[in-house]
């Protein structure tokens, strides 16, 4: 019973994308609204096929990707040391969840200007607003998740005999680790956020340029367009590449159940 | 009550006062100090128990029984007195005096085989040797019966079976003294009574000095050589009966209710009395 509606609800989602593009391609076939406010789907796709075409998409996407490669290794990759610290000591906790908290608080394109002072034009400017986007979310759970490991596990792995420089390792990161992959997940849309913000502003390639471009040309089909992308590859990243790994080790645990 | 060093002969379960002492608490206290207040938890608590014996911490809960194998499994330190295994004073946690807790606490990102050989990475003869630990903890599974699962995940089995992978993840690197806080807590009265049954022939096979804890009657005199029976806060020995029965024991023979009989109505006693209890 409960399988077949999860099945049909599929095809109502297939339905309301098509739905929703068809109805906004009747607004210009019905001459409701006009082409130079709001670009039609049709000119989007036609914008979209020129710029693959002209070989200016492949390239900004590329750029866009391996910035955040690059700038969310690094974020990672702190924010893990950092709230491992953080799960170990209270005090150190205590400082830094505040602060996280706060900075949280701030939009990813808030950290732009002062990447401008910083870095000036620079690729290390980029690489700066996704670190400072993205870092506090996977500290903050990387911290919580050591924080809730049942007292149990360390009192079991004790009496096994598990030496002191094994229990991070074998016991204390397993343990947090669907925690710290969903404090990766958020982080990677945190930072993707805040890559295609600083493009906006201060690249000559990327994502973000070719929408700073599309304004400047006041080409409403290419803004409209690599929205769209932009939208599509968050998409894809956060569910084909964090949401899968997420799920398969949530199934694994029987934190959630299979099919 | 000198126990009779110089007895070689291994004999079974049932007589096995006559193996020399493996586990003995001299003058244990225990008390616990917080800014507000103090607790006097245990009172000089003296006790031996032998090789191959399987001693039943029985009592109401708050009587210190936990706490006594919270000791001995090195979580906590005794205020005085000491805790000697094969003549050694014990100290922090080590895999030679493995506990075993009233919930399982296996390690849900490991399977059966892997959280039984969890163990065994640190343990000497195993050491860098893969190949062993594997056999080791397949010897293991055979034991509780579960070589069909062991590839499993923990939140595949039912919680009978995880208790077994518990009781076989404990055994794996061969402990002096297993420590048992309350086994089987949370299963249903028909899983119960097979595990014990089941136990008791793994502990007859394995030959292991075991300390269980306990509140319920029944199950004392079913698992127990001996069955040490406490009194409330401060928790002191009020009896040492010794449980003359063949084994396996099943948990609903009349004798084991008999026994059981005789350990409740040795605990009303001790409540009844004010003064210290004395040991006969």
């Amino acid at each position: 019973m409960k399988k077949v509606q999860e099945r049909l609800l599929k095809y109502y989602v297939v339905g309301f994308y098509l739905a929703l593009i068809a109805g906004w391609q009747l607004l210009f076939s019905l001459e409701l609204t006009r082409d130079y406010l709001f670009p039609s789907p049709t000119s989007v796709a036609k914008r979209l096929w020129e710029l693959g075409g002209d070989g200016m998409l492949w390239p900004s996407i590329k750029a866009t990707l391996v910035r955040m490669a690059i700038g969310f290794s690094i974020s990672a990759g702190l924010g893990l040391i950092i709230g491992m610290l953080m799960g170990i000591s209270r005090i150190i906790n205590s400082c830094l969840k505040s602060l996280f908290l706060g900075l949280q608080t701030l939009p990813t394109a808030a950290w732009v200007p002062i990447s401008l002072l910083l870095f000036g034009l620079s690729d290390h400017g980029i690489y700066f607003v996704i670190i400072m986007s993205s870092v506090a979310a996977v500290a903050i759970a990387t911290a919580d998740g050591i924080l809730h490991i049942p007292p149990l596990y360390l009192r079991v792995a004790r009496t096994l005999g598990t030496p002191a420089y094994a229990m991070t390792y074998r016991v204390i990161l397993p343990a947090a680790l669907p925690r710290i992959v969903t404090g990766v997940k958020l982080g990677w849309t945190l930072g993707w956020h805040g890559a295609v913000s600083a493009e906006l502003i201060k690249s000559s390639v990327g994502l973000g340029f070719l929408l700073y471009m599309g304004r400047e040309l006041n080409d409403a089909a290419q803004v409209v367009a690599i929205m769209v992308v932009t939208i599509l590859f968050g998409l894809i990243l956060d569910r084909f590449l964090f949401g899968l790994v997420e799920q398969r080790i949530r199934i694994r645990r029987g934190l959630e159940r299979t099919g | 009550m000198a126990p009779d060093h110089t007895s070689t002969e291994t004999s079974p379960p049932s007589s096995s006062t006559a193996n020399p002492v493996k586990l003995r608490f001299a003058r244990l206290t225990k008390t616990f100090e917080t800014p507000s207040q103090t607790t006097e938890v245990l009172q000089p608590i003296d006790l031996d128990i032998h090789e191959r014996e399987y001693v039943v911490l029985f009592g109401p809960s708050g009587c210190g029984k936990s706490t006594l194998l919270n000791l001995v499994a090195g979580f906590e330190e005794p205020t005085s007195g000491q805790i000697l295994l094969d003549d050694q004073p014990v100290a922090g946690p080590g895999n030679d005096r493995l506990m075993m807790f009233q919930e399982h606490g296996l390690f849900p990102w490991l399977n059966v085989m892997d959280n039984v050989m969890y163990g065994l990475r640190w343990e000497r003869a195993y050491r860098f040797k893969p190949r062993a630990r594997t056999q080791r903890a397949l010897e293991l599974i055979q034991l509780v019966h579960l070589e069909e699962f062991t590839r499993s995940r923990v939140h595949e089995l039912s919680g009978g079976m995880k208790q077994r992978v518990a009781l076989a993840r404990a055994l794996a690197p061969d402990p002096e003294v297993l420590l048992i806080d309350e086994p089987f807590p949370a299963l249903d009265a028909l899983v119960r009574a097979k595990l014990y049954l089941e136990l008791q022939d793994i502990l007859v096979r394995t030959g292991k000095t075991i300390v269980s804890v306990t509140h319920d009657p029944r199950e004392a005199a079913c698992l127990g050589d001996r069955v040490v029976v406490f009194t409330g806060r401060p928790g002191r020995i009020r009896a040492d009966i010794k449980i003359e029965l063949p084994r396996p024991r099943d948990i609903n023979d009349p004798q084991v209710a008999e026994y059981a009989g005789k350990i409740t109505a040795q605990l009303e006693e001790g409540a009844n009395e004010k003064g210290p209890g004395t040991a006969p």
